[in-house]
């Protein structure tokens, strides 16, 4: 597991060359666990504007604010990156478990619960972090309760409310009705649900407080954040990057299209659309280019654009949960349409289609699709040209976009020869 | 008022599309396409029909 720090190395200080930091290796770093009186965290939460690094972006003063302390109160750090392009949790959890413990007990110790829970779905962060506890019942045992439980891997499955669903026994799948984790989450009871980066983020916060955390950074989300660089660019895997580093400064020179948010974000035809943008999440939220999970990734040249976004299409159609008619007839559809592109043919419905995901259900899934497909279409004007005239652009499908061990669904076969 | 579906609840029956033409319309394969979600006042009865229609408790008006 590689991960690289450009700049300030925060998050995975000390463990860049890939070497687990253990209790006293992370202290010695990072200094003893500190806390802060629930009103104190969501003050400096608020202060350095700091926000969910799952995909939301919610401001966790505002979640902290929403959640009501006391002994029933739940504390959820949602480890199940369900998406095979992220892999920054999993290498958080993985490198450097007693951050990502450090603050979701400064959470804890803040609302006044002692139950917190951790939900991973890979084996590498699982046994990191089951190592982490047990180091902690050694040298410094808690009265906090914290259970590490592996989650299903399906990509809706990661979103809070499905995880919450399964964790409580239920089909890990989003709830029909809208319900909100801080009233009624784990077991039913308020939880405060964050994704564990950001977990991670509060105990750097709480540990080098307001001025030194926001010493680095954008004015808009100071501080640095994680990244999964894919594909052609200037360090592939998991990067730690302060959050004023222009975006096009990870991707020197010219190249493909790029792939900003992951699989349910938005396509652009080269970096020159990305100039003068940093990889602060409302800046490029602003730019109609939401962060989600972190995942940036830009096709080289000689590769068939439109066979890696059809395999990625595919993909999400598999992982419609079935639950919602439009999702499941919608993205399968939209699948095929693709598909059809691919080879030169004429899809005439994808336009409808495309409309027919926006808002119909109980999840962002068709949304996202719709997202990814509607913008890669619009960048890759082009390729869809070449398609069209020779049935295919002689470019070879390389897998660049990665995709999970659900992912096969069928060989998407070559760009197509001439 | 406003019209809500419950999309995991929806099978296309397709009867609501017909019903409360006035906020909803049917995609073609009996899903509903939300047009409008606020309901006119005068729209009301139709809504209240509407959502008694729908064989899989999928519709529901929410205040």
């Amino acid at each position: 597991m590689s991960a690289t720090a450009l700049g300030t190395a925060r998050l995975l200080a000390g463990v860049t060359r890939g070497g687990r930091a253990d209790l006293v290796t992370h202290r010695h770093r990072h200094g003893p666990q500190r806390y802060r009186s629930l009103d104190e965290l969501a003050a400096d939460a608020a202060r350095v504007l700091l926000l969910g690094r799952g995909g939301a972006a919610f401001p966790v003063a505002t979640k902290l604010a929403a959640v009501p302390a006391g002994r029933a109160t739940q504390v959820l750090v949602n480890g199940s990156e369900s998406e095979p392009a992220s892999r920054k949790d999993r290498t958080l959890m993985t490198l450097t478990p007693h951050l990502v413990l450090d603050g979701a007990l400064a959470v804890a110790r803040a609302l006044g619960t002692r139950h917190v829970t951790v939900a991973v779905h890979d084996a590498g962060s699982h046994a990191s972090l089951r190592a982490a506890l047990e180091e902690r019942s050694r040298q410094e045992p808690l009265p906090e309760r914290v259970d590490v439980c592996r989650t299903a891997g399906r990509f809706v499955s990661g979103e809070v409310r499905a995880l919450l669903r399964g964790l409580d026994g239920g089909p890990p799948v989003p709830p029909s009705r809208r319900t909100l984790p801080t009233e009624s989450g784990l077991h039913g009871a308020p939880t405060f649900a964050s994704n564990a980066e950001t977990f991670a983020q509060l105990a750097l916060l709480v540990a080098q407080g307001t001025t030194e955390f926001g010493a680095v950074g954008s004015p808009e989300e100071p501080g640095t954040t994680l990244l999964t660089l894919l594909g052609d660019v200037r360090t592939r895997g998991v990067v730690e990057v302060p959050t004023d580093l222009p975006l096009d400064a990870l991707l020197p020179g010219e190249g493909g299209p790029v792939l900003v948010g992951g699989y349910h974000g938005r396509w652009v035809r080269d970096v020159h659309d990305l100039r003068g943008l940093g990889v602060d999440r409302p800046g490029l939220r602003a730019a109609g280019l939401p962060l989600n999970a972190g995942v940036v990734a830009r096709l080289p040249r000689e590769v068939c654009a439109l066979a890696e976004v059809t395999a990625v299409t595919r993909w999400l159609a598999a992982q419609s949960a079935g639950q919602c008619g439009p999702c499941l007839y919608g993205t399968a559809a939209l699948a095929h349409d693709v598909g059809e592109l691919l080879h030169g043919r004429a899809a005439p419905a994808v336009e409808a289609r495309l409309l027919g995901l926006v808002g119909r259900g109980a999840c962002a899934h068709p949304d996202g699709t719709a997202a990814f497909v509607s913008t890669a279409l619009d960048a890759l004007g082009e390729d869809l040209a070449l398609h069209r005239r020779h049935g295919g652009c002689g470019r070879p499908y390389a897998g660049v976009l990665p995709l999970g061990p659900l992912g096969q669904v069928g060989q998407v076969g070559p760009g197509g020869a001439r | 008022m406003r019209i809500e579906v419950d999309w995991t609840r929806c099978d296309g029956h397709g009867l609501c599309g017909l019903l409360l033409p006035e906020n909803l319309e049917n995609d073609g394969d009996g899903f509903p396409l939300v047009r409008r979600r606020e309901v006119a006042d005068a729209d009301l009865r139709h809504a209240r029909r509407a959502v008694a229609a729908c064989p899989a408790l999928a519709l529901r008006l929410e205040p």
